[in-house]
């Protein structure tokens, strides 16, 4: 499996052509749920990813609590009262909403070059905290959708290699793995 | 004057001061350990000392005050961290 790379100050993550393809699949899948569909993307609908996200809808007018459970935990209530919950989100989602989009879409961009050349790559001078974060909303995502509790692990392991939950929980495993190998990197470990 | 001073007396002090506010962080099964303590280090310039006890505090009882502050302070700290995926909310110091 792939990890990141560290060299002074210059991140690199090297990915096979496969390992590329769930990276983008799934960032463009969470792109198109926060509302920003607007490129081509890589997946077709036999991907078993395809629908992953899915629920995909058109942002409403109105800024609301978000129906999708993923949405609501990547924007989550800032206040437990839903007045000033509601308040607060009218005049702070769409910010935090287009860093998401724009942290996306710049991992998007750097996977996109591997995945068009159809080859394993190295993603080369990568901005660290944008992956990290990129990653960790990527995670969240899949969490919601697998319901992840402390027991995930074991039931996980007790899935049978044909379970199609079983590749996802696979990639939601892989992606914290991921995520550990730069954050070792990051604080020295 | 002694008018002033009598309503005074009546008058529950503590709805007069602003009370501080505060940022909680909330327990979740997702994120990593090692994240979270991330974070708190590059949001809040904690020590990694303090930052580890935060986190175990959060990951211990569920919840811990990461910030405190007024309302606007605490609102920035909270979107802040929501940008990194971490589970916040903030409300009035009840400890006062």
């Amino acid at each position: 499996m792939s990890e990141f790379m560290r060299d002074g100050n210059l991140y690199s993550l090297d990915l096979s052509i496969d390992e590329a393809h769930i990276l983008i699949n799934l960032v463009e899948q969470l792109l198109e749920l926060l509302g920003e569909g607007d490129f081509n993307h890589h997946y077709d609908e036999s991907d078993p990813f395809a629908q992953l996200m899915s629920q995909l809808k058109a942002a409403p007018d109105e800024i609301t609590v978000p129906d999708d459970p993923v949405l609501l935990r990547l924007l989550p209530n800032a206040y437990a009262d839903p007045e000033a919950a509601a308040d607060f989100r009218r005049y702070t989602e769409p910010t935090l909403r287009g860093q998401k989009q724009r942290t996306l879409k710049q991992v998007r961009a750097a996977l996109e070059i591997i995945v068009d050349e159809d080859r394993a790559g190295l993603v080369e001078d990568l901005d660290s905290e944008i992956w990290l974060m990129a990653i960790n909303d990527l995670r969240l995502a899949l969490s919601v959708r697998l319901e992840v509790n402390p027991d995930s692990f074991e039931i996980f392991e007790a899935l049978s290699d044909d379970d199609p939950q079983k590749a996802i929980y696979a990639v939601y495993f892989w992606l914290g793995w991921l995520q550990t190998s730069l954050l070792n990197l990051l604080t020295g470990g | 004057m002694a008018t002033d001073t009598m309503i005074e007396s009546d008058l529950d002090i503590s709805q007069l001061v602003d009370k501080p506010w505060v940022t909680i962080v909330w327990d979740d099964p997702v994120n990593l350990m090692s994240y979270v303590t991330y974070v708190f280090i590059k949001l809040f310039g904690f020590t990694p000392e303090k930052a580890n006890a935060l986190m175990m505090q959060v990951h211990n009882e569920g919840r811990a005050a990461v910030s405190t502050g007024s309302r606007e302070e605490m609102e920035c700290d909270v979107q802040r961290l929501h940008e990194h995926g971490l589970w916040a909310t903030l409300q009035r110091d009840d400890k006062i």
